[in-house]
């Protein structure tokens, strides 16, 4: 059922996703920030990881790429927006690519007042949700039983949001330790919204956890008790890959869920900033590689209706 | 649409030969693997018991399958770039100037029609043998069939002659994309989804 190009398709949707997640979650932090310390701190807390998120969607974009056997004819891709789905998700993705693009830039060199660019982040986000909805739209056709459901977006918008938080917190431990060497003053603020930031990102990741973990036995419940096609992915999932199954639950359990609770009591208070960085690159981590398990069993596991 | 181009496929008569299959192959020039027309056996039967005796149930028929050129084509509908397309007579075909080799009609069609060659890198399927067709022939498979199973023409003329019947098991449920083809009943025709039989030749398909 597996195929190399379907590798391609993890790690693109994977990838975009995140960068989406990330997108919106810095731009909440950002917003928090700016009420608690001013506009400087704020800036200083988030403006060098918005580059970060390009590169990340950059990347997720040259992989697609790969799965394409003729990809010089990528650009013909949007011409059926009337029709397809995929149109719509490549439109958005680069959509969401160019306006963050413009939104970085005009943050960097403070270009223009504050209340345009914060349309322009306004608009990247909404794009990006948008890259979601239609990415979770391309799956969700009436000869795929496995992918045709509601189980699709709700699992696609938990990935962007839980990677995309953890993405933001270890960003910003990384951040912090690059300010903290060259300037030791802001060092205590920046301490300061680190840690209430991270607070919020482990509740965030614990929530979504909970999604995952309560949507995983719903869906494959509901594939078994459908039709034939639907239930042999049940099969599938629970036996050829029951294995990948349990362990990416396990590891998103422990990243999210346990590491999650550490890190929450961790940044309570201060001083504890090296384990507190350690935890939150750990947690990051082990959520990466279980999402990446996750949709593996996605493409996987879908059966299609019909003859072969 | 009336101008909707179909197949005919009659049951009863076709023996599995696949002369159908060989002569698609030959006439696109075909490489290994790409098969786009194929005969499906669907095989089933059991012991059944009738008074102090068992009898059994055995049967098998074929049914040759082409792309359906639907009068849905969800081929044609999640195609991102407009390659593949239904021609006014009701043919559907990929343009491979456009096509990206995404796969996505793959996934989506249930006949397995559209098929991806990895030399090109583009997506191939049955043509109808437009050209032929164009030029006042017939479609290579139609004209092989030494049973003469196969027939093709307008769509409202093959229902008219032969009847409505768009989904004998192995094939998926016409409601999906509304299949161009129509079939004759063999006498052991089982309807789509009938879990009576099942495909013997896996390896050929």
């Amino acid at each position: 059922m597996m195929n190399v190009r379907d590798f391609a398709l993890v790690a693109f949707t994977i990838l975009s996703q995140m960068a989406v997640g990330s997108m919106i979650v810095l731009g909440i932090v950002h917003f928090f920030a700016i009420r608690k310390a001013g506009m400087q701190e704020a800036d200083r807390l988030s403006d060098q990881i918005l580059p970060a998120i390009g590169i990340v969607l950059g990347a997720a974009l040259v992989v697609s790429l790969t799965h394409l056997g003729s990809p010089l004819n990528a650009p013909l891709a949007i011409l059926k927006l009337s029709t397809s789905w995929l149109s719509r998700e490549i439109l958005f993705t680069v959509s969401f690519f160019v306006v963050g693009a413009i939104f970085s830039f005009m943050q960097w060199r403070s270009l223009s007042s504050f209340a345009v660019r914060n349309l322009v982040a306004w608009i990247a986000a909404i794009l990006g949700l948008m890259q979601v909805f239609s990415m979770s739209h391309i799956y969700m056709i009436s000869t795929e039983p496995a992918w045709n459901s509601i189980a699709t977006p709700i699992s696609f918008f938990t990935t962007a949001f839980l990677l995309g938080s953890l993405a933001i917190g270890t960003a910003m431990v990384l951040n912090y330790n690059i300010n903290r060497r060259k300037d030791q003053k802001c060092a205590e603020v920046q301490c300061g919204l680190l840690r209430d930031s991270l607070r919020w990102i482990s509740i965030a990741a614990i929530v979504l956890l909970g999604v995952e973990v309560v949507l995983a036995p719903l869906y494959v419940t509901s594939l078994a008790a459908g039709a034939t096609t639907a239930a042999e992915s049940a099969s599938l999932m629970l036996n050829q890959y029951g294995l990948i199954f349990a362990f990416r639950l396990v590891l998103v359990f422990i990243g999210a869920g346990i590491l999650g609770i550490f890190i929450y009591r961790n940044a309570l208070s201060p001083g504890r900033e090296k384990i507190l960085g350690n935890l939150t690159y750990s947690a990051f981590a082990l959520v990466f590689i279980a999402e990446l398990m996750g949709r593996f069993l996605f493409y996987a596991t879908h059966i299609r209706l019909g003859l072969f | 649409m009336s101008s909707q181009l179909a197949f005919h496929v009659d049951l009863s008569s076709c023996t599995g030969c696949k002369a159908c299959q060989m002569a698609c192959i030959d006439k696109n020039d075909l490489e290994l693997g790409q098969r786009w027309r194929r005969v499906y056996e669907f095989t089933g039967g059991d012991w059944v018991k009738m008074g102090n005796a068992y009898i059994n149930s055995v049967f098998t028929y074929f049914t040759s399958v082409s792309c359906q050129h639907c009068e849905d084509p969800i081929c044609v509908n999640v195609c991102p770039s407009g390659a593949m397309h239904k021609r006014e007579d009701g043919i559907v075909l990929v343009d491979t100037q456009k096509c990206l080799g995404c796969r996505y009609c793959e996934w989506a069609c249930p006949y397995g029609s559209p098929q991806y060659n990895p030399t090109l890198g583009k997506m191939g399927k049955c043509n109808f043998c437009y050209d032929l067709i164009d030029a006042g022939g017939k479609p290579a498979c139609v004209e092989a069939c030494p049973m003469r199973a196969l027939d093709f023409g307008p769509l409202d003329e093959m229902v008219a002659r032969y009847g409505d019947l768009r989904d004998p098991a192995p094939l998926p449920i016409s409601s999906i994309t509304h299949p161009s083809v129509i079939f004759t009943p063999h006498r052991n025709t089982y309807p789509a989804g009938s879990n009576e039989g099942q495909i013997a030749n896996k390896e050929e398909v």
